[in-house]
């Protein structure tokens, strides 16, 4: 019973800023505050979002920028573990290709997005590669930290009992480095999200950053809040996914789960 | 108790955030309400900085950012002035909405779009009656007409005068938005996007359109000079309305800049070689394609409005219960340039 009530007080106390917030925000719209055609109050965002439902126009977006993440993160993750499986397993594969990928790494989404046009065109194949860049340099990251991070003794076990290395692969670093890898395709995802919004501001004709540039230029700011709302609820629905895979991959898995409750994440 | 408290301290944060967001975009649009200028009489306000939009769309805008005229007139006030660039009606509109300039250059019909949606802007001067907008395809296209367009991929500007002009020209031809590919890009990408061959058409803007014309031999497949909606000089309302004089003056100095176009066609081209970068062939085919007759907005302007504000409402680009006429009649302000013109 305790327990319970200690749940749903925490989702309560959550949930209590954003409510305030967003009251105020109506409050300050309806007043005039906020004007119109710069912040329009939380009803009219609303109200444009389910118009955009009841047109079917919503779903169509909402299905191509979600297909675009998705697809980007596959192919991203995928590159980024084969690519961190060498060079985490093969040092001096490592020490080639290492420092080319940090300095990769660290330039800014928006700085590819000229590029990729410019190579690939503004149709399907730039969007989804610029995703896949974003995708892959965190997976990437935390997959070569895991491999390399592998603690020596527990090869050692391995080696006492003969192990093949089939097996020192599947029972030993396989798992130590799964917390590692999804912990960079949590970020990766994330990642994808944000770099989809970069890809489909240049020459998209649906998603939900199509509907950004719609509003930003029909000026129909509710369009914008309206999608940004859309990704934010997106992200959270893929993240709330993969934090449940990561679960059932990891349920032998202990650690540190919090002093208060004994809810794991 | 630390519930309460959380709620209080959240509460003032949140609150406090807010207002200072909010205060700091009006103390941005307010401009200098304290000082109003050293020797000038109380009641000719003047502002402590002017900025302006500039556009090779807007051929007077690039004279005047090269002769310095709009400085050279306020020098005496010591009002700084700044110009921008605008890579489009849309851009110049987001500019005057965010009070980022306090004259913007945009078609009538993209002015329109955004007052009917609450922008605080008005027309005030006509820069030009061009013929800036068409549909343009490259030169071995196999499309020869606006039916042609069913299901192919058409780039445009969302918010400008060429975009108008798509759906104007679709709508001719019972055709619409849905049936076409359309691919939203800023003037310039669009026209590299056409003759690159990722879009089979371009709904293009002048002097883009004259550029692939002179060096990729695209070809306009339909143009129409109705569907085209001026020039408009559009200031910001609050702006206005606090410094009115100053607006005349803007309006004088825009004046002069037309009389030296006319009075000096082959500097014009000159001038937009070097502002606009342009070659000398198309800009020569710009100028071709501006009428700079008419400055005062009047009933020309609001005619074309109304006609353009038709299919405005069919794409709900503007929404259904707009009164058009009463959005049309407070956009175009033909006072300033009436006072100004006549003196």
């Amino acid at each position: 019973m305790k327990g319970k009530i200690k749940i749903n007080a925490t989702k309560i106390r959550g949930m209590i800023l954003p409510i305030i917030l967003i009251i105020i925000w109506q409050v300050f719209s309806s007043v005039g505050i906020f004007e119109k055609h710069l912040l329009p109050g939380p009803i009219v965002v609303m109200g444009a979002l389910i118009e955009l439902l009841k047109t079917g126009e919503l779903i169509t977006h909402v299905l191509a920028t979600t297909y675009r993440v998705l697809s980007g993160f596959l192919i991203g993750a995928s590159i980024a573990i084969i690519f961190g499986t060498l060079t985490g397993y093969y040092t001096k594969a490592f020490e080639l290709c290492d420092p080319l990928i940090q300095a990769l790494r660290t330039i800014p989404s928006l700085a590819w997005v000229p590029l990729f046009i410019l190579w690939l065109g503004i149709g399907e194949s730039s969007k989804l590669s610029l995703i896949a860049v974003g995708v892959f340099f965190p997976v990437y990251l935390n997959w070569v930290m895991g491999i390399r991070g592998v603690d020596p003794k527990y090869i050692e076990v391995g080696a006492m009992y003969h192990f093949t290395p089939m097996e020192t692969i599947r029972k030993i670093l396989i798992p130590a480095t799964l917390p590692f890898l999804f912990t960079g395709l949590r970020t990766g995802l994330g990642l994808g999200w944000m770099f989809v919004v970069a890809a489909e501001l240049m020459g998209a004709s649906s998603g939900l950053g199509y509907l950004m540039v719609l509003g930003q230029n029909s000026s129909a700011p509710e369009l914008i809040l309206g999608s940004i709302i859309m990704f934010a609820v997106l992200g959270n629905i893929t993240d709330t996914v993969l934090i449940y895979i990561e679960g059932k991959v990891l349920h032998w898995k202990e650690s540190f789960k919090g002093g208060e409750n004994n809810v794991s994440h | 108790m630390k519930t309460r408290k959380i709620i209080t301290v959240g509460l003032i944060i949140g609150t406090l955030a807010i207002g200072i967001l909010s205060g700091c975009g009006k103390k941005e649009a307010g401009g200098a309400t304290i000082s109003t200028g050293t020797t000038v009489a109380k009641e000719t306000k003047v502002p402590k900085e002017i900025k302006l939009d500039y556009a090779t769309y807007n051929i007077e805008s690039l004279v005047l950012k090269e002769k310095g005229w709009v400085e050279e007139e306020f020098s005496k006030d010591g009002t700084k002035v700044t110009f921008v660039q605008s890579q489009g009606s849309n851009k110049s509109l987001e500019f005057l909405k965010s009070s980022s300039v306090d004259f913007g250059s945009t078609a009538g019909g993209a002015a329109l779009i955004a007052k009917a949606k609450g922008a605080p802007i008005e027309g005030i001067y006509i820069y030009s009656k061009p013929e800036w907008a068409a549909l343009v395809t490259t030169k071995d296209s196999p499309i020869q007409s606006v039916v042609d367009l069913k299901g192919k991929k058409v780039a445009a500007t969302i918010g400008t005068d060429p975009y108008i002009f798509l759906l104007r020209a679709l709508d001719e031809v019972g055709l619409s938005k849905d049936d076409i590919e359309f691919i939203p890009l800023q003037h310039s990408d669009g026209a590299n996007a056409l003759i690159t061959n990722q879009v089979d058409a371009w709904a293009g803007l002048d002097p883009h359109i004259a550029r692939v014309e002179v060096e990729n031999g695209a070809r306009l497949f339909y143009r129409n000079v109705d569907f085209n909606t001026y020039g408009f000089l559009n200031v910001r309302s609050d702006f206005a309305k606090e410094y009115p004089e100053t607006v005349e003056r803007v309006i004088k100095v825009y004046e002069k800049a037309k009389q030296w176009i006319a009075e000096n066609p082959d500097e014009v081209v000159t001038l937009l070689e070097k502002e606009a970068a342009l070659k000398k062939e198309v800009a020569q085919k710009q100028l071709e394609r501006t009428d700079f007759t008419e400055s005062i907005p009047g009933d020309n302007q609001k005619a074309a409005l109304i006609k353009a504000a038709e299919i405005l409402k069919k794409e709900e680009l503007i929404p259904k219960e707009t009164d058009i006429e009463k959005i049309v009649n407070e956009l175009v302000n033909g006072s300033y340039a009436s006072k100004a013109i006549s003196k």
